[in-house]
């Protein structure tokens, strides 16, 4: 049985900013400023918009977007708490608020300032999920993600024999598709020597392994399928989504498998709603907070077992012209953190054949993934229309 | 006149301490007296960890602590050397080690005495109380 939501709704519009490291303005700005973007993009007016969800917290909220979009009739305002997982959840909340015809186009934006504005360990006290690390780990000198993840990285290691040179295989890739994208914070190559001698952050993770404390912002608008199809651009479609959430999702610590993502749930349940498997995919945008995070999503997506992903990466396969192109626009570790809202934007841009230099021929089926908070993952399927 | 610089020196930063909750407080109040207890639910009596409400295996809201064994087995481990927090810069860097208590629970806490190039999993260490003020203590671990 088809999957009543499979292709029913459309991601049609994209928009981001300039992605820096200092912005003279703020995130609500910035939010804006992309959220005009991809509304031009899809070329619907501003006040054609009646479904709202943005990243939260920080940035603009349901009240900004009726004041400053002028929206005459909001019919969703929505949150979703989970970290980096939040635009790639929004996906499958938008999908089924425009398939249901609730909606009839949702605005997903992020408007941060990870870089001039308050840093990771200051924004994280303000989301509840964070509160039993904060009583049982912040005193112990344990509260940042790149301490808190580094543990699942460092057993990976010693369960499986993964080793730095495979994190430094995504970071150098990742940084050379940056370069291609250009709108990007790092701009300059990244050699496999420089990853490996840049400064231990929290072992296994160095800096290079981290992603950036950047500014920018970033928009999505999604629209019901029907609709889409007589917009601007080419229709993309989104052919299934899902979020999930682990076992014990606030403590990592307490979860039985330190290594089991929300993505271990959501996968599955977004291929199935799709109909298609990881062999259709043509390219995809895995949320990189952290080299390791994306080896390990590999893993779970089923692009190779568990205890393959470091192996996997190697060889030029995630690289443009490889097997499985990842990350084509740079990601959150070269081109900017917007919460992994430019995945969204790349993905979408790669099916459309809009990518530029970082173009993967042929692009017709990608996925997109989110990570965040203790291990949420979420993920989304589009295609571009035939 | 010349000003004359009177401004203080920068106060040191203020190590970040728990908040105890209702269900957390026996946790606290053990590790004060230099007890390792651990929440049990009252009627299927599966221990739970972190403290909370609710069992997930049968529901009870209904709860005992018992004092547990100080043993357990380093699961995984990380080096933290960026003080993320400025109250760790002197002591980075330093070792947090994700231990399998023997009671059946995680517990991650600094390990102390152990060199990094020692660190191995199912490596056994040993559960101890460090004062840091009249109301909160906290865990750490050595060579076990």
């Amino acid at each position: 049985m088809v999957h009543p939501l499979r292709d029913k709704a459309a991601v049609s519009g994209v928009g981001d900013t300039a992605y820096t490291r200092g912005t003279p303005t703020n995130a609500l700005t910035l939010q804006f400023e992309a959220s005009l973007a991809a509304i031009a993009d899809a070329g619907i007016d501003p006040r054609d918009i009646d479904g709202v969800i943005p990243y939260f917290p920080g940035g603009a909220i349901a009240e900004d977007f009726i004041a400053n979009l002028g929206l005459r009739d909001l019919a969703l305002s929505a949150f979703i708490p989970m970290g980096g997982a939040t635009t790639v959840a929004a996906i499958q909340m938008a999908a089924m608020a425009v398939a249901t015809g609730v909606c009839k186009h949702v605005l997903i934006s992020v408007g941060r300032t990870g870089y001039s504005g308050a840093r990771v360990s200051t924004r994280l006290q303000q989301f509840p999920v964070f509160a039993q690390a904060a009583e049982f780990e912040a005193p112990i000198g344990m509260f940042a993600p790149a301490q808190l993840y580094a543990q699942g990285a460092r057993r990976h290691m010693e369960l499986y024999g993964t080793t730095p040179r495979h994190f430094a295989e995504v970071a150098v890739t990742t940084r050379q598709h940056a370069i291609l994208n250009g709108n990007v914070v790092m701009n300059k190559p990244l050699t496999v020597e420089e990853h490996q001698a840049s400064r231990m952050i929290a072992d296994p993770f160095r800096l290079f392994d981290c992603s950036l404390e950047s500014d920018g912002g970033a928009a999505v608008i999604v629209s019901a399928s029907d609709r889409a199809r007589d917009l601007k651009k080419p229709l993309v479609t989104i052919m299934g989504a899902a979020e999930g959430h682990p076992d014990s999702p606030a403590s990592i610590a307490q979860r039985s498998d330190i290594l089991e993502f929300g993505l271990v749930k959501s996968a599955p349940r977004a291929f199935a709603m799709a109909g298609v498997g990881p062999k259709d995919i043509d390219v995809a945008q895995i949320y990189d907070c952290f080299t390791f995070t994306v080896i390990r999503q590999l893993e779970i997506l089923g692009f190779c077992k568990t205890g393959e992903g470091g192996p996997f990466v190697m060889d030029g396969r995630i690289g443009l012209g490889g097997e499985l192109p990842i990350n084509t626009h740079g990601g959150l570790l070269s081109q900017g953190h917007v919460v992994g809202l430019n995945h969204v934007i790349e993905l979408t841009r790669q099916l459309r054949g809009e990518a530029g230099r970082a173009q993967v021929k042929d692009a017709e089926v990608g996925l997109v993934t989110g990570y965040g908070d203790m291990g949420d993952g979420s993920i989304a399927i589009l295609r571009r229309a035939a | 006149m010349s000003a004359v610089t009177t401004a203080a020196p920068p106060p040191a930063p203020e190590r970040p301490l728990p908040a105890p909750t209702r269900e957390s407080q026996p946790f606290w109040d053990g590790m004060r007296e230099g007890r390792f207890m651990l929440q049990h639910c009252a009627q299927c009596s599966k221990v739970r960890h972190y403290p909370r409400p609710v069992c997930p295996h049968c529901f009870s809201m209904e709860c005992t602590w018992k004092e547990a064994p100080l043993g357990g087995a380093i699961h995984a481990w990380t080096v933290c050397h960026h003080p993320f927090n400025f109250f760790f810069k002197a002591s980075a860097p330093y070792i947090v080690a994700l231990v399998d208590m023997d009671a059946g629970v995680r517990v991650n806490a600094q390990l102390k005495g152990v060199a990094e190039a020692d660190l191995a999993i199912g490596r056994r260490v040993k559960l101890g109380f460090e004062p840091v003020d009249k109301e909160v203590t906290l865990p750490f671990f050595v060579a076990g």
